[in-house]
């Protein structure tokens, strides 16, 4: 018994700490990929320092280069049996080709540093698609609580055509379909509700009976009795909404009596 | 006055500089209980991972758009007893957010900057779909994107991009659709590319390696395994063929079992039954094959064999210091 009792110790303490083992062990399933990342770096570095300067490369760049290239050189001899060596040589020759490519960037004419989250900057067939990648998700969800939505999505995917094909006004007619999906969403979540709605009940039962035994406490705390009336009132108001099946209603009000109870210093969480 | 030894546990009291000294040697056994400790254990091992894994993504997969805009999936694991979670976004430009909840249950949520509140409502898991602008920057040619991510995470790169610098190790990288698709630490990373046309041949060359890699592993196996098994079955097959072989080749040689009997009538049915299968086993079994079919003492089946021995059915050799007992090819009395 003691012999098991301490074998299944010894088994427990491995499997506590085997995570953690296992987290710091993985590194790359093919130490491979590496020298193809960086002969694919260097071959990229070679063409843009061949189009931006010729034959003429400016020494800082020149010595960079080398240092890159003689670290890739390196990376295919460490491969496959020095791993840690291989690593150390991937990590500066990708850090002498970026240091390249940034000068690079830097000194071409006519730069503008450009975020990305400037919407000029965006590209309508890219917009396009991550549009219809959203209403693809959409239409998932709408088939998945039968939500009678076949008709807008039709007509949504025929004028997502119609902008591929036109120039202009192309975001007037991306706000357009947004309206639409925004009705559409609307639509998934009443239906959502109504199949779910037991299940949202149950929850919101368990919540109210925590939030009401919290208010008593508060109570004896001696906190404000307004605000306890008022958290009390919410509780009734929510509980008749949810009695008439009105659970977006009994949403909205719930997250009002969520920051009363956060007010006077009592978090909802049900337990 | 008589003196005697007093019993530790009898003394009232000890002095101010008494000092006392139990000789406990079950003393881990009287502070430890083993049953709580193993339980206790069990709850924390049980409980770690569910902690751990709370509010921390499971899968986390990024696309870059050729634009630089990034889509990004997430599924993570929550609390079933909170109202709702706040997400920490990867940025503030936020566009196409949609959270469902288990069962596909679309979740209300507030964008706040840069997170959302999601009204959970019960759900053990959420998967999170959003498409952001702030991860990638470009100058000039150059386009970076920057992460600091709380998780492992793929990152699928745009077609006709080169990679020209990273500050980290990458964990896997895979060509999907002639795009390359990067498995990244948690942590901070940074990856500079460029689009170029003319990486497209050796992104395809790498396709090659990539994919043709795996293959030739488990088609490597499995040659083995083939190989393995006919030379498994080959060799079974010969056995077979030599022992029938040996089987048919004895068979001449040793007498047939009716002629034994009726030279030897007055054997007992036990040996008889010894006999019948030596011959069968074409003439000759070791003594611990007869003990084994027959399941007898060795004592028992040692006596039966030398029986069989004094009338002159059988000889006895010597193989691999074992017994081996052959039916003799010809017996007294024989014609």
């Amino acid at each position: 018994m003691k012999k098991l009792a301490v074998f299944a110790i010894i088994v427990l303490i491995f499997g506590t700490i085997s995570p953690s083992l296992v987290d710091g062990a993985y590194a790359q399933n093919d130490p491979s990929i590496l020298l193809r990342i960086a002969v694919q770096a260097d071959k990229q570095i070679v063409n843009e320092l061949d189009g931006v300067y010729g034959d003429q490369i400016p020494n800082n760049l020149q010595i960079l280069y080398d240092k890159g290239h003689g670290a890739v050189y390196s990376l295919d001899e460490s491969l496959p049996n020095d791993i840690e060596k291989a690593k150390q040589d991937f990590l500066l020759a990708m850090n002498s080709f970026m240091q390249i490519s940034r000068i690079i960037s830097q000194s071409s004419e006519k730069v503008v540093a450009v975020t990305v989250s400037d919407t000029t900057s965006r590209t309508l067939s890219n917009e396009l698609d991550r549009l219809v990648k959203y209403v693809k998700s959409l239409e998932t969800i709408s088939k998945k609580y039968d939500v009678d939505t076949e008709s807008d999505f039709i007509k949504i995917y025929d004028l997502i055509q119609e902008l591929r094909k036109q120039d202009n006004e192309v975001n007037v007619g991306i706000k357009k379909i947004k309206i639409i999906l925004d009705y559409i969403k609307n639509d998934i979540r009443e239906s959502a509700l109504e199949q779910r709605s037991d299940f949202i009940k149950r929850f919101f039962d368990r919540s109210l009976n925590q939030v009401d035994e919290q208010l008593t406490k508060a109570q004896d705390n001696g906190v404000d009795q307004t605000q306890i009336d008022k958290g009390h009132e919410l509780i009734l108001e929510i509980r008749e909404l949810l009695s008439k099946n009105q659970i977006n209603d009994a949403k909205v009000i719930f997250v009002e009596l969520k920051g009363l109870m956060e007010n006077i210093g009592y978090s909802i969480r049900i337990t | 006055m008589a003196s005697f030894i007093e019993p530790i546990q009898l003394k009232q009291s000890l002095g101010d500089d008494g000092i006392l000294f139990v000789r406990n040697e079950s003393i881990l056994d009287t502070m430890v209980k083993t049953s709580l400790l193993v339980a206790s254990m069990i709850i924390v091992a049980a409980l770690l991972p569910i902690q751990s894994s709370f509010s921390s993504p499971r899968d986390l997969d990024l696309i870059i758009y050729p634009d630089g805009s990034t889509h990004i999936s997430t599924e993570i694991d929550i609390d079933p007893f909170l109202t709702d979670y706040e997400l920490n976004l990867f940025g503030s430009t936020i566009d196409n957010l949609v959270v469902v909840g288990d069962n596909e249950f679309l979740l209300d949520t507030s964008i706040m900057d840069d997170s959302v509140l999601i009204q959970t409502f019960g759900s053990s898991s959420i998967s999170i779909d959003y498409d952001i602008h702030d991860l990638v920057s470009k100058q000039g040619r150059l386009w970076t994107f920057s992460l600091d991510s709380p998780s492992t995470f793929t990152l699928l790169l745009p077609k006709n991009s080169a990679i020209v610098g990273m500050i980290n190790l990458p964990i896997n990288m895979e060509i999907i659709n002639d795009q390359n698709q990067l498995t990244l630490s948690p942590g901070k990373t940074e990856i500079d590319y460029l689009f170029s046309n003319t990486i497209s041949n050796s992104l395809s060359d790498t396709k090659i390696e990539t994919n043709y890699f795996p293959y030739a592993i488990i088609s490597g196996v499995l040659l083995i395994i083939l190989i393995g098994s006919v030379i498994i079955i080959r060799t079974k097959q010969k056995n077979h063929k030599s022992i029938e072989h040996n089987q048919i080749t004895k068979k001449n040689t040793t007498l047939d079992l009716e002629t034994i009997f009726k030279l030897k009538s007055d054997l007992r049915e036990d040996d008889k039954e010894l006999v019948k299968f030596i011959f069968n086993n074409g003439g000759e079994a070791l003594e611990s094959e007869l003990r084994k079919k027959f399941l007898q003492p060795r004592t028992t089946m040692w006596r039966a064999v030398k029986r069989l021995e004094r009338e002159g059915v059988i000889e006895i050799e010597k193989k691999d210091l074992q017994n081996l007992v052959k039916l003799r090819k010809s017996m007294e009395g024989e014609e």
